[in-house]
């Protein structure tokens, strides 16, 4: 293939890429707004439309509000509205940091919890559950700062404990990170044993779930998983280039080692801030970046992207229908929103594999 | 002489007589005693027989403790589980030896049951079903009280008493309850309006649970003169959302709270409750209807029922009281 036949190739390849971003979006918003309709409170979709635009600076002279309760502002505002907001970010963030292991280890079994995050996380959880009632941190909930310091603390361990010499393999950094999730389970394990009425607390917490999420709890997270984000998608080409092993990228010009670990650590922010804001909502950081896979290829600078929207869309998704599938038997039942993602998204993805497993790749 | 051999012939007889008489007169009444020791009758429908009054009790649940104590039965009772605290502080007995610990209410010891040596153990369902099987597999006598209403937490008396041989002291403990309830239910007829209830398990950053109409809380709200706002749920206890509870505005919020523990409850301060988003459109919360009630007297099905009707009347209509 000659050197224009390429390019040629890429161009037509990034106006469809483009497509797929402007289409991702609009059904990010659209799903957005659909789910502001999805809730236990009926409230019509013209009434959640002046609600918002009472919001918007200029907008809010015209709208007429006379006929709004201040419960229902106080529902869509306070409570649907941050709920969807946090399943965005934290279905995005999981999504994302997803990629960014399944392709820096090469390794399909890869999530977002691989390096021990979710462990660590539960682990600071668990113990600022038993020990820190009562303070807080700025502001914050005490749990939310305990579970993004433990899950750091579970990546600076792994990381460490995996280096050899300047290097960190792959493989070592697998085993670490299973071995050192086992150990913080353990503790936790223990945490639950001992913790008697406090019990139910970090139960709730390992199951996950956002659903009274405040606003300052969002704001919280949202600069470290922006950031992160953003970073990692200037490293999609690099990921590309991972994707044909360590040696080949290396010999292509690739700093292997450093590309890897500032991935890996950003990566591990992202998620870090994340379950911090949610729990351990599970399967994301594993299935959506297979799914987007099948959809738009293997190339990271759309799989990327696309992830990480599809994760935010899945995520809305699923909170929606944790609030509305049991109200068949009881109108105000509500389901954890892990058990959704897990219990819809499994089922999805083995259908969508079975559909293309022969063109599969990573 | 012979006058003598006639008086020693009387006295003999009259010993014999009244030997007979005695002894038939007291095994008449073990045999009634033991009557009430026969074909025990458990909420899991499980049919269990005893051969004599037992003199070793272990109780595996705070509300089985709280029956068997309310029966005065403190004596008997050689174990209780690390989460009985009433109506004795038994962590501070346990620490000084006079009261062991099968330790945790979801997992007992079974070594620590079998040193024992009980004649008799009381326990729950739910957690603890597998270990009841296990103890019966072992030829140990269990009841297991799982009381679904007020009418099963006075058949649940009843059956301790004939299970113990309080028979009289459960009923004379039945019939205090039940005229109390009968008080409050009187009371509370008179009041003007009924108050709409949210009973909150469990509130945090990931979720919010309540409790339907097949609640234990559910009766004791009615009794109490109030409605319950999740009623039309025909659930026990489910996640539920607080859309829905500003939805259907609560006049009164009921927040348990450790009576004899420490620490912060879950949902912190009455000001924390008040500043959760959108809470503040509640009429609980515009009309100082933030009421804090005894988590373990609330949750406990058991003789203490009458205590927390009585307390949540009181709350509900204090225009009453």
């Amino acid at each position: 293939m000659s050197s224009d036949e390429t390019e040629i190739t890429y161009f037509r390849r990034a106006s469809r890429w483009k497509y797929i971003v402007i289409l991702l979006i609009a059904a990010l918003v659209a799903i957005i707004i659909v789910s502001l309709n999805v809730g236990y409170a009926q409230i019509s979709f013209g009434k959640i439309l002046a609600i918002l635009g009472k919001q918007v600076p200029l907008l809010d002279s015209i709208v007429d509000s006379s006929l709004i309760l201040p419960s229902e502002a106080a529902i869509i505002l306070q409570i649907r509205l941050p709920r969807i907001i946090a399943g965005v970010v934290v279905g995005a963030a999981l999504a994302a940091s997803g990629v960014v292991y399944q392709g820096v280890f090469r390794n399909p079994m890869a999530d977002s919890y691989v390096l021990g995050v979710s462990a660590g996380a539960a682990c600071g959880a668990s113990f600022s559950i038993l020990f820190g009632a009562g303070f807080s941190f700025f502001g914050l909930r005490i749990v939310q700062v305990a579970a993004f310091v433990g899950a750091l603390f579970a990546m600076f361990l792994v990381y460490n404990i995996s280096r050899v010499g300047s290097r960190v393999p792959v493989t070592t950094l697998l085993l670490c990170g299973i071995a050192v999730n086992f150990f913080l389970y353990s503790i936790v394990a223990l945490l639950e044993v001992i913790a008697g009425d406090e019990l139910h607390a970090i139960v709730f917490w390992l199951i996950g779930g956002f659903s009274n999420v405040l606003w300052s709890d969002i704001w919280a997270v949202f600069p470290f998983i922006a950031v992160g984000i953003s970073i990692s998608y200037f490293y999609a080409r690099s990921l590309n280039l991972l994707a044909m092993g360590e040696e080949t990228a290396q010999h292509l010009g690739l700093n292997v080692e450093r590309v890897k670990q500032t991935l890996l650590v950003l990566a591990s922010l992202v998620t870090a801030a994340a379950v911090s804001l949610s729990g351990l909502v599970g399967f994301v950081g594993l299935m959506v970046p297979h799914v987007t896979r099948l959809v738009v290829g293997p190339d990271h600078r759309i799989l990327f992207p696309a992830s990480t929207m599809i994760g935010a869309i899945f995520l809305v998704i699923c909170d929606a229908l944790a609030r509305v599938v049991a109200t068949p038997f009881a109108s105000t039942l509500e389901l954890p929103v892990g058990i959704i993602t897990m219990l819809f998204g499994a089922p999805f993805f083995i259908l969508l594999f079975r559909k293309k497993k022969e063109s599969y790749a990573l | 002489m012979d006058r003598n051999y006639i008086i020693l012939t009387v006295v003999i007889i009259a010993a014999i007589v009244c030997g007979v008489i005695i002894y038939s007169f007291y095994s008449g009444q073990t045999a009634q005693q033991l009557e009430t020791l026969q074909n025990l009758v458990d909420d899991t429908n499980y049919v269990t027989s005893l051969d004599s009054i037992p003199e070793k009790i272990i109780s595996l649940a705070p509300s089985t403790t709280e029956i068997l104590f309310a029966l005065g039965l403190d004596e008997k009772v050689v174990a209780v589980s690390d989460y009985c605290n009433y109506p004795y502080d038994f962590s501070a007995w346990i620490a000084d030896g006079n009261m062991s610990s099968i330790g945790s209410f979801d997992a007992p010891n079974m070594e620590v049951i079998a040193s024992l040596d009980p004649d008799l153990i009381l326990g729950t369902s739910g957690v603890q079903g597998a270990t009841a099987e296990t103890l019966r597999n072992l030829d140990y006598k269990v009841l297991i009280l799982n009381p679904p209403n007020i009418a099963g937490v006075m058949q649940n008396i009843e059956l301790v008493g004939n299970a113990t041989g309080k028979t009289a002291e459960a009923a004379t403990l039945i019939n205090n309850l039940n005229s109390r309830i009968d008080t409050v239910m009187n009371t509370v007829a008179s009041a003007e309006s009924t108050p709409s209830v949210y009973y909150e398990v469990w509130y945090d950053a990931t979720s919010l649970w309540t409790a339907g109409s097949k609640a234990w809380q559910n009766e004791l709200i009615e009794i109490a003169g109030g409605v319950n706002i999740f009623a039309d749920q025909e659930l026990e206890y489910f996640q539920s959302s607080a859309e829905a509870v500003i939805e259907r505005n609560p006049d009164i919020i009921l927040l348990p709270a450790q009576g004899m523990g420490f620490g912060e409850p879950f949902w912190g301060s009455l000001d924390d409750v008040k500043a959760r988003p959108g809470w503040s459109t509640t009429s609980a919360v515009q009309n100082e209807g933030l009421v804090q009630v005894d988590s373990d007297t609330i949750a406990r099905a058991g003789p203490r029922v009458a205590d927390i009707i009585e307390d949540l009347a009181e709350a509900f209509h204090p225009e009453l009281y």
